[in-house]
Parts: C-alpha cells; structure tokens; sequence
C-alpha cells in the first residue's frame, strides 16, 4: 500500500515537473520577447483575470454546466432506451441500425445553426445541440455492449426457468456496462464542445461565450482564463463518470470482471 | 424417467434429429456418443428444452421439459464453463439455484466446492481459475441446483487428458452419492464406455440412434479400468459400430 503511494507521488513528478516548465517557458516567451501582452499575456495575467472576478467565470462556469446535464441527460436517457429497442426489437434493428452507423459520420456541429432557425435563442437549440452530440455514441456502445452477452449465459438462466426479465437484469445489463461507461466517457467530452459551440451559436452566455466574447475584444486573458475553467470542468465531469462507474461496478459486483 | 418418442429436429432444411426413442430411467447414467454433427448435442438440448422438436415429443416424469425446467429439475453443464466472470465461483453455484426461485443453502454451496477439490478457491473469479476448476465449478452449481437429471453437453471437451480422467472418476463417484440421472454427451468413445452404464451410439445425417450398448464394468469405476480387457472390448465394440455406421 505504502509502496503504491509512493509509486504514484513518482508518476505524478514528473507531469506536475513537465507543466511547471510550459508554464515557465510561456513565462519566459513574454518576459524576454516583446510580444505584445494582447497576443500572449503572461500567466500571471490570466490568473489575474480569475482572480480580479470570480463572479464571472464562476456563473459562466454554472451556466455552461447546467447546459451539459440537462443536454446530457436527455441524449444519454434517450440513447440507452434507443439502444434497448435495437437490441431486443428485430425489425427495429434492421430498419434503423444502418441509419445509426452512416448519421455518425455527419459531422453534427454543423446542425446547430440549423437547430437555431428550428428552436431559437433560448437553453432549448443549447439543450437539443448536446443531447443530439450525446446521444450516438451512447446508442452505439450500449447496443454493441447489450449484444456481448453470449447466447450459453441466456441459455443457462433459461434452463432453470429464469424469465427474460431475470435474463436481462442478470446477464445482459452486466455485459452491457462496460459499453455503457465507454459511451458515457466519449459522450461527457463531447457534451462540453456541444456547450461550447451552442454558446457560439446561441451567444447568450456561459463558458464559451466569454472566450466568443474575448475573442471580439482581442482580451486572449480572457479567452485564457475561460479555457482553464473549461478544462477544470471538462475534468470534474470526466471524474463524476469514472467514479459513477466505479459505483456501479461494486453495486452490480462486476469488479474483476472482464472477459 | 425421461422419454423422446419419435423425436425430430429440423433447421431450415438440414434435418438435425430423426425419429429418436430412448427411455432413461431415473438415476441411470447414459452416455451419447457418436461423430461431430450426428446431432447429439441437439439431442440433449431438446431433453432439457433449450430446443423445440419439429416433431415427435419429449417428457421428464411426465412433463414436458419447460415444467421440468420451471420446477429446477434440470442442471445443464456445458462444454464452455458458462460462470459469470463477475461472480466468485461461491456466488456462481449460489446464483444459478437462486433463479430457480430456489432458498440458497450456503454451507452445501462451500461442501460441494469443497467435495470437488476446490477448497480454498470459493471467492476466486473465473478467470483466476484454470479449465478444470472452471468447469468443477460448473458441476459443483449444477449439483447445488438440486436438480434431478443433470444434462451434460462435452463438459470436459476443453480439458487436457488427465483433468479429463480425473473429473470423470469424480463424476461417477457423484452420481453414486446424489443419485442422479446422468446424460452425458461426448464424442469420446472410452470416455462414453467409462462413465455410463449405457452407451447410446449415433450416427449423423441424419441424426439417429445406431446402437445401446448396456456397459459391464465394475462400480464402483476408477481409473484403473482402463488397463481391463473388458473396458478394452468394449471400447472396440463400440468404435466398430460407429465405424460400420459410415460403410
């Protein structure tokens, strides 16, 4: 246990050291070069951006976060029950799994200035944006994960009676899982790039608007310091995921599952 | 006693089964055998009713197999182990009784995992055990099943010789104790001589009943049988008839 401690806190030198050189190095850019701070403002500057007014970054921060569950939600509650009826719905499958593979290459940033025609300016195109961006790959991943389940294990369950309702909870949803949690972790990321470009489109605030807005004010600070809130964000709902996991795999009792 | 009257099995048109009586009597030990594809595991799968015969009917003490298998009267092993990974090989054997709406018995889960040479590996995951345990394990959950007839399908098709020897020993000297009715699928002729006190011999295309041969050997059987010169004719005996079968 000790020894694992301390094989983390080495892994986590030399990162930690790699970082505190970029940052010295941006440091040194501004310092020594004459760029001008409206191009590239040293570090302190940004900091100084988050600091001099929390307020701003911090409901920006809320506004985008609340697009991202709400959005989230919906494309995540409505990707596993469409990956429910393509994986026990014959005819369901065949019409509409082809559709699924192909819309996956349409690039779906490119809809949202369509949805905005559709649904105006309000949290609705920003909602509709991300459940739309979250959606695919959770369909995708719970539909291949609800096929995982090999046939023997139904069969066995089927042998003793169980009913297909015990067959789904006990063999196929722990099967599933896996697939789930992939999509889920491919669909957290893209959630915050849908809220960032709905706030583009949309412009009415959160996260990425500040950096839209920073951007018509050539403030790079600005931008900057929004981008590092982005990133603490994207990071915090990466971490909810993988302890929603974690959570659930203990509940299920899937932990050293596998193959 | 189980009973296939007239049993058929057709996919698309490939007819698997045809026209197959048989009769087990209770705690009898049958063992098929015959080439791959004569259509044997479909045999046993229509007995334990994880296939639909296209004609003829099948009965377990007078019900068709969907009530013997509401009832928990049927315990399959298969070839592959069939053990959730996710669960220790305890929750597996308690798992499987549970979905027969069965009350788990915990300390006749431990004794049989114990009884099959598994003592110490009750909180192993599958994967932490080799082929042979798997499968003990697998035997083990049918066991606790409490299920009368135990249907098995090649269960040591995946094991090296000796686990195979070993694991039949094993299985003889527990239908001996539980009194069960044993069907026993395999494509190994000494295999289906040592362990049943009747061997069925199939042939393919279609699938049909060629011969039965009722086994004399000693019980109780271990390994040493095999050196006897009765367990040799008899083996011959039986490899002549599946020859035959194909001239």
């Amino acid at each position: 246990m000790n020894r694992r401690i301390r094989l983390a806190a080495t892994d986590a030198i030399y990162p930690a050291a790699a970082l505190v050189a970029a940052v010295a190095c941006w440091w040194a850019i501004t310092v020594v070069t004459d760029v001008p701070s409206f191009v590239l403002p040293p570090p302190d500057a940004v900091l100084a951006r988050l600091i001099g007014n929390p307020e701003l970054y911090a409901i920006n921060a809320w506004y985008t976060l609340e697009k991202v569950v709400y959005g989230g939600l919906v494309g995540i509650v409505s990707g596993i029950a469409l990956a429910a009826f393509v994986a026990y719905v014959p005819w369901f499958r065949r019409a509409i799994y082809p559709y699924l593979v192909t819309v996956r290459v349409l690039p779906k940033l490119a809809i949202a200035p369509l949805l905005l025609i559709y649904l105006g300016t309000g949290m609705g195109t920003a909602i509709v944006f991300i459940a739309m961006i979250t959606f695919f790959p959770l369909v995708l991943n719970t539909a291949a994960g609800l096929d995982r389940a090999p046939a023997r294990h139904r069969e066995l369950l089927r042998s003793v009676g169980a009913g297909p309702l015990e067959r789904v909870r006990y063999v196929d949803v722990p099967y599933a899982i896996p697939g789930v949690f992939a999509g889920l972790k491919q669909s957290v990321t893209l959630a915050v790039v849908g809220a960032v470009v709905a706030e583009w489109v949309v412009a009415d605030n959160g996260l990425g608007f500040l950096i839209l807005m920073g951007s018509e004010n050539v403030s790079p600070d600005i931008m900057l310091a929004a981008l590092l809130v982005l990133l603490l964000e994207g990071l915090l709902l990466y971490g909810g995921v993988v302890a929603l996991q974690r959570g659930v795999d203990s509940w299920l009792d899937l932990e050293g599952g596998g193959s | 006693m189980i009973e296939l009257d007239d049993l058929t099995v057709t996919f698309d048109d490939f007819t698997a089964i045809a026209d197959v009586d048989l009769r087990i009597e209770p705690e009898e030990f049958v063992t098929i055998v015959g080439p791959s594809g004569c259509g044997k595991t479909t045999l046993l799968r229509a007995v334990g009713g994880l296939q639909e015969p296209t004609a003829g009917r099948v009965r377990i003490d007078d019900r068709v197999p969907a009530a013997a298998q509401e009832a928990g009267d049927i315990g399959f092993v298969f070839q592959q182990h069939t053990l959730f990974p996710w669960k220790s090989a305890l929750e597996n054997v308690v798992f499987l009784r549970t979905m027969a709406d069965k009350s788990p018995k915990r300390e006749k889960a431990h004794a049989l995992l114990r009884s099959m040479g598994l003592d110490g590996f009750e909180e192993a995951r599958p994967s932490q055990l080799s082929g042979g345990m798997k499968q003990r394990v697998a035997i083990a959950r049918a066991l606790h099943l409490g299920a009368d007839v135990l249907l098995m399908d090649e269960p040591f098709g995946e094991l090296d010789e000796i686990t195979r020897d070993e694991l039949g020993a094993e299985i003889r000297s527990l239908w001996r104790q539980e009194r069960k009715t044993i069907v026993f699928v395999t494509h190994s002729v000494p295999e289906a001589v040592f362990l049943g006190e009747r061997c069925v011999v199939m042939r393919d295309q279609p699938g049909r009943i060629e011969a039965t041969f009722d086994i004399d050997l000693p019980t109780p059987r271990d390994t040493d049988v095999f050196g006897s010169r009765a367990f040799q004719e008899q083996v011959a005996a039986v490899r002549q008839t599946l020859h035959e079968s194909y001239e």
